[in-house]
Order: structure tokens, then C-alpha cells, then sequence
């Protein structure tokens, strides 16, 4: 896979003297052709601002920006191949839906007929065919959606990016346009670069994802690595539920570390790299809700006492009091005759082999 | 079978409704100064119109349509029969519509930017640049066209600074020519085009500029293709605002325009005064008005007709 997108030593800083504030801090980035790749994190991380830097809204304080190899990190919006899917569309109100997709295409210089048949091939892949002449008004937030992909495509830039594209709609209408996205984006081949604070968004639709808290990247992953392999505190907690146990360390050796688990049971936990506790240090162990089983009392790894339970359809999320006083949550699988445990009784916690972390802090 | 609704009890009493048969009484204040102060003027200059003129001002009450006659043709003083056509009275309409349009013009022009400039700033600051636009209504009209002709004057600011560096060897006439009317009208309606175009300006969606850029504009077409359709109807309030006070300008011309250079509103003022045909003044200030309503109606009309073609 080549590389379509390259940023090395990136970084933003608005205003100036006391009052600047650094928006992104050396973001170092490789993005290959074709992928759907995620910007994801809370608002505030800096994820809009890259997208705006390398849409070239935003020029970098610092760093290189280069897309499909040319240095760009100089040149206006009107010189990137790359188009922008607004967060509310900013569909040209004054044009009509065929105008808004033809657009791009006009300032290009492109000849109408030329113009006319990629509008029409457009409306076509977005199902607004019936649309053309309507104004944006006039037509619902979905189809605005639609015609916004529409517009942003039609040149067939290099690179697409989206800005939090799918947040203004409702639950429904958003899973149909995630399928939407995914069946575009095979249907162009465009890579895709895509913010979004919505974790199960990121990890339903991207090829890699980058978890970005307070301007940098914390973790840059597939969706399986950043969800099962998370390497930082803020990433684990960031992406799912996770449960935290603070824990010493009882014994190291090649293959990671072992940890007293609350009760006195020892664990093995893997080790990131790099990190080499010693022995008796605390640190932070992570493990999944759903990795963990209920046993018989004392037959597991550690004990709980029972302190509510949440049903939610397909699996119930128990809440546990462990031996030293830490919480618990226990994701268990529904069936019809498995019914809630009572709170305050005592049960039995199995960890999965292999599933306990210790993470760096 | 749907049952009929019960119609025992009778309909019942609307509040609304009901009051509506005072509530029109609220705008009778407004009604009666709008019948005294708009409507009765404007009626007796009506009539005035088709009256003949009185010895010393004023009017004779029998009918003649020698006012408006004469704002168009002249009879040769010696040869009654000889009719031409009032030339200088239809250059004044000429000079007064193109003023106006020309007034109208460059205001738009100075007042985009302006209104682009303080639409820009911080949000927190705008309110200090509307304030200093206003600046100019603080003094009198009359005191500021004044200090104007002060400038222009053959010997006054401009042309003696012109005079004593040497790009000119004598005073050139700034004074009393369409120039002058124009400044001094430019200047004074400027802040009637600068406002408009600020409110427009200030809904403008700055993504829509956004997402010209990216769409390979340059930033000249997206001002061409995104800004200025999105701001028109900032341009055609301002302009309403500037070309009606300017077509009835009367101390700007009087003072910076001089005898030799007048529009219709110190054409009309003569007929009242020195001319003492107030008969012709009020066919004057007749024909003004027909001018005013001609070129709303075809400026609505513009603007509506385009807004209906793009719904259609």
C-alpha cells in the first residue's frame, strides 16, 4: 500500500506570548492509499484541527505536511487535492442540488458536458437523482448529508475528509449512512480521513484508527489492536469500558509480569513494551467486562460481592465489590433462564488467560 | 356514522376574535400622523399641481395644466405657439438620476469592504466599528457639506496643498461640479449601504467561504460565485436606502453643486421661492415622487422576479 498522506513533526499553536494555546503537538502520521482511517477522540483533542490543517484551512506552526507526495503544508485549500465533508454540510444555500455537486468541477475549469455527466453519475451513487434541482431547504438533513459526500467527491479528489459527517443525524439514519460511507468509499477507492468522537463509529467503520487526547496521539492502531492491545490509560478508558485495578507486582519474567490480585490470588498480566516495574511496585492492570467470567464462590481468581446489576438485552452488567474495596464490572451473556444475581451475594471472578494488561502511566 | 358535533351549547366565544374589534383603535395615533404629516401634504401638492400661480407665490384656485406643461416644454417668450422641449428642466432629471445611480454605485463599492472589514473582526469588537460609523450623524448635515466645500474650495485645504507642492500651477475648480455632489452625497450616505450590507454579512455561514476554497475557487470567484449572492440582499436594501434620499438631495447640491450644477430637489426649491411658480415646483415634486415609486417598483421587481425563478 503507498502512502497517500505523510506528517511528520506536526504541530499548531494559535495566538501568541501567554495566550497561545497548542492545538496540536508533534503529530507524526502515515495514512496509506484507499484506507478509511479515524481521527477519534473527545472535542476539544485537537482531531478537527488536523483535519483542518491538512484540509489546509490551518497552516502548520510546524512540521511537514505532504499528500501523495508533494509538500503542501504552504499551499491554500484551492491547491490540495483533497475535499472537505463539512460537520453541517455548508451547502451553498443560493445553488440548487445539481449546482452544489457541479461546483468543484466548474472551478476546475472543466468543460459543462463533462460537468453534467459526473453530477449525474453522482446523484446516481447517492441516490438523489429525483433531488436535482431542489435547494438544500428544501430537502431533509440525510439528503443534505447525501449531497454534501456528493459534492466533495465529484472532483475526485485524492483524499476525502470528513468532520464529525454523520453527528447532526439520528440514530437510525446514522447506521445507514455508516454502510453508506464504507459502500462509497469501496465504490471510489478515495482514502477517507474521518473525525469522530463516536468510539463504536470508529471502530465499525475504520481500517486504522488514531486516538488523539490534548493535541497529540496517544495510539494509532486497527480498531482490534486499540481495543484489545490499548498501550495508554487514557486510550483504554477512551475506547469501551475497562476496568482499572491497582495492583502489585509479585514477580517478573520473560513473558511479562505476575500481580496479587485483591484476595491474593496471583495473575499473569502482559507487559507493554518497554516497561519494566520491580517486583512489589503498584501498577495499573486493565481488563475487558466481557473477558471476565462469574465462578462458584472462591473457585475464580478473586472474589465480589454482588452490588447491582444492569440489564441490558442482550447481556447484564454486574457490579462488584472486590476484596480491598475496588469496583468491578462484569459483562455476562444473556439466556432466558439465567436470572440476575441477587445483590450482596458473593461470586467468584474468573479472568480470561492472557487478558490482563498492565498499562503504562 | 360520525356524530354531528353538539351544537347546543353554541359556538364558542373566540377571545381573539373578539377583541379585534377595537385593537385596530392601538394604530390610530400612528394613522393620524402618518394622514397629517404624509398623506394631506402629499395631497395638497397634488392639487397645487393643477393650479395656476399666484402673483407673489402661492396659488390661483383655477384649474390649469400649465405646471406640468412646463416641467417638460417651454413656449418662446415672444412666439407662445412655439413649442420646444424644457431642456434644461429634463437635464436636471437626467443629472439628478444619474447622481443618484452613480451615489448608489459608489457606495456599494466603499461599503462592501468596510462592512466585509468590520463583519470580520472579533464579535467583541464589531460593536466599536458599527459605533464609529455612525460618527458622521453626530453633526449637523449642513455643518459637515459645509466643511466639505471648505476643502474643495479654490483656495482651501486640497487645492493649496496641491498648489504649494507643485503638482498644479493654479486651484482646480473641485468646487460646484458634479464631483463635489458626488463626494459630499458618497459621504453622506455611505453608512446607509455600510449597515445593510453588515447585517448580511453578519448571518454569512464563513463554512460556505470554507467550502468554496475548498472546492478549487480562488478567492476571487468565491467572492464572485459565494459571498456576493449570499449578501445581495444586503446590496439592495442599501441600495433602496441610498438612490431614494439621494434622488431628493437638496442640501448637498445646493451647497457643493452651487447654481450651475442642480438636482431636482433645489430645482423644485427655486419654483417655491425666486421662481414663485409653485404650480410647477409641486408638478416637480410630483414628477420626484413618480421617479422614486418607478424605481422600486423595478428594483422589487428585479429582485422578486429572480427569487421566483430560482423557486420555480
Amino acid at each position: 500500500m503507498s502512502v497517500e498522506i505523510e506528517i511528520t513533526g506536526l504541530g499548531k499553536i494559535f495566538g501568541q506570548g501567554a495566550a497561545a494555546f497548542r492545538a496540536l503537538s508533534d503529530i507524526n502520521l502515515s495514512i496509506g492509499t484507499g484506507e478509511f482511517f479515524t481521527l477519534l477522540g473527545p472535542s476539544g483533542c485537537g482531531k478537527t484541527t488536523l483535519l483542518r490543517v491538512i484540509a489546509g484551512f490551518e497552516s502548520p506552526s510546524m512540521g511537514s505536511l505532504k499528500i501523495n507526495g508533494d509538500e503542501v503544508a504552504a499551499k491554500g485549500p484551492n491547491a490540495r487535492p483533497v475535499n472537505t465533508v463539512f460537520q453541517n454540510y455548508a451547502l451553498f444555500p443560493h445553488m440548487s442540488v445539481a449546482q452544489n455537486i457541479g461546483f468543484g468541477l466548474k472551478m476546475l475549469g472543466k468543460p459543462k458536458a463533462e460537468i453534467d455527466s459526473t453530477v449525474a453519475e453522482m446523484l446516481r451513487l447517492v441516490r438523489m437523482e429525483a433531488m436535482a434541482d431542489r435547494k438544500p431547504s428544501e430537502i431533509s438533513g440525510g439528503q443534505q448529508q447525501r449531497v454534501a459526500l456528493a459534492r466533495a467527491l465529484a472532483p475526485r479528489p485524492r483524499v476525502l475528509l470528513l468532520d464529525e459527517p454523520l453527528s447532526a443525524l439520528d440514530l437510525k439514519l446514522r447506521k445507514e449512512m455508516q454502510s453508506e460511507l464504507k459502500r462509497l468509499q469501496g465504490e471510489t477507492g478515495i482514502t477517507f480521513v474521518f473525525v469522530t468522537h463516536d468510539q463504536e463509529e470508529a471502530l465499525t467503520m475504520s481500517d486504522r484508527i488514531a486516538v488523539m487526547s490534548a493535541g497529540r496521539i496517544l495510539q494509532c492502531g486497527t480498531p482490534h489492536d486499540i481495543y484489545h492491545a490499548p498501550t495508554d490509560r487514557f486510550v483504554a478508558d477512551f475506547i469501551g469500558d475497562t476496568n482499572f485495578l491497582t495492583v502489585p507486582v509479585a514477580a517478573l519474567d520473560d513473558q511479562g509480569a505476575t500481580v496479587t490480585l485483591p484476595g491474593g490470588a496471583q495473575a499473569a498480566a502482559r507487559l507493554p513494551e518497554g516497561m519494566r516495574p520491580v517486583t512489589g511496585e503498584e501498577v495499573t492492570a486493565v481488563i475487558r467486562p466481557e473477558q471476565a467470567t462469574l465462578a462458584e464462590p472462591g473457585a475464580g481468581d478473586m472474589d465480589g460481592v454482588v452490588e447491582t446489576s444492569t440489564f441490558f438485552g442482550t447481556d447484564t452488567h454486574i457490579h462488584l465489590k472486590l476484596a480491598d474495596g475496588q469496583g468491578f464490572v462484569l459483562r455476562r451473556q444473556n439466556t432466558a433462564d439465567l436470572a440476575a444475581p441477587d445483590p450482596g451475594s458473593t461470586l467468584g471472578i474468573a479472568l480470561g488467560a492472557g487478558t490482563l494488561r498492565i498499562l503504562k502511566d | 356514522m360520525a356524530t354531528p358535533p353538539d351544537s347546543a351549547t353554541g359556538p364558542e366565544p373566540d377571545p381573539q376574535k373578539e377583541s379585534h374589534g377595537w385593537k385596530w383603535l392601538l394604530s390610530t395615533p400612528a394613522l393620524l400622523v402618518l394622514l397629517v404629516a404624509a398623506s394631506g401634504p402629499l395631497m395638497i401638492v397634488a392639487v397645487y399641481s393643477f393650479l395656476s400661480p399666484g402673483n407673489v407665490g402661492g396659488v390661483e384656485w383655477d384649474f390649469s395644466g400649465d405646471g406640468w406643461f412646463r416641467v417638460f416644454f417651454s413656449r418662446d417668450i415672444f412666439d407662445p405657439e412655439n413649442v420646444s422641449w424644457n431642456w434644461a428642466n429634463l437635464n436636471v432629471f437626467w443629472r439628478t438620476i444619474s447622481l443618484s445611480l452613480q451615489t448608489t454605485l459608489i457606495c456599494a463599492v466603499l461599503g462592501f469592504p468596510t462592512a466585509w472589514f468590520i463583519a470580520t473582526r472579533p464579535p467583541e469588537r464589531r460593536a466599536l466599528w458599527l459605533f464609529l460609523i455612525t460618527i458622521p450623524f453626530w453633526t449637523n448635515l449642513l455643518i459637515r457639506t459645509f466643511a466639505i466645500q471648505e476643502l474643495l474650495r479654490g483656495n482651501g485645504l486640497i487645492n493649496t496643498i496641491l498648489v504649494a507642492t507643485g503638482i498644479v500651477d493654479e486651484p482646480l475648480q473641485l468646487l460646484f461640479s458634479n464631483f463635489a455632489i458626488l463626494l459630499g452625497m458618497a459621504y453622506v450616505f455611505l453608512p446607509l449601504m455600510v449597515l445593510p450590507l453588515y447585517a448580511a454579512m453578519d448571518k454569512l455561514d464563513f463554512r460556505l467561504v470554507e467550502a468554496g476554497y475548498d472546492l478549487y475557487a480562488s478567492r476571487v470567484r468565491v467572492l464572485w460565485h459565494v459571498i456576493l449572492p449570499l449578501v445581495k440582499p444586503g446590496f439592495v436594501a442599501g441600495s433602496i436606502l441610498v438612490f431614494i434620499p439621494s434622488i431628493g438631495a437638496y442640501v448637498t447640491p445646493r451647497v457643493l453643486g452651487g447654481g450651475r450644477t442642480m438636482m431636482l430637489g433645489n430645482l423644485i426649491a427655486l419654483q417655491f421661492g425666486q421662481g414663485r411658480n409653485w404650480p410647477l415646483g409641486a408638478a416637480l415634486a410630483m414628477v420626484l415622487l413618480i421617479i422614486v415609486m418607478a424605481a422600486l417598483v423595478f428594483y422589487l421587481r428585479a429582485v422578486n422576479g429572480e427569487e421566483g425563478k430560482r423557486r420555480g
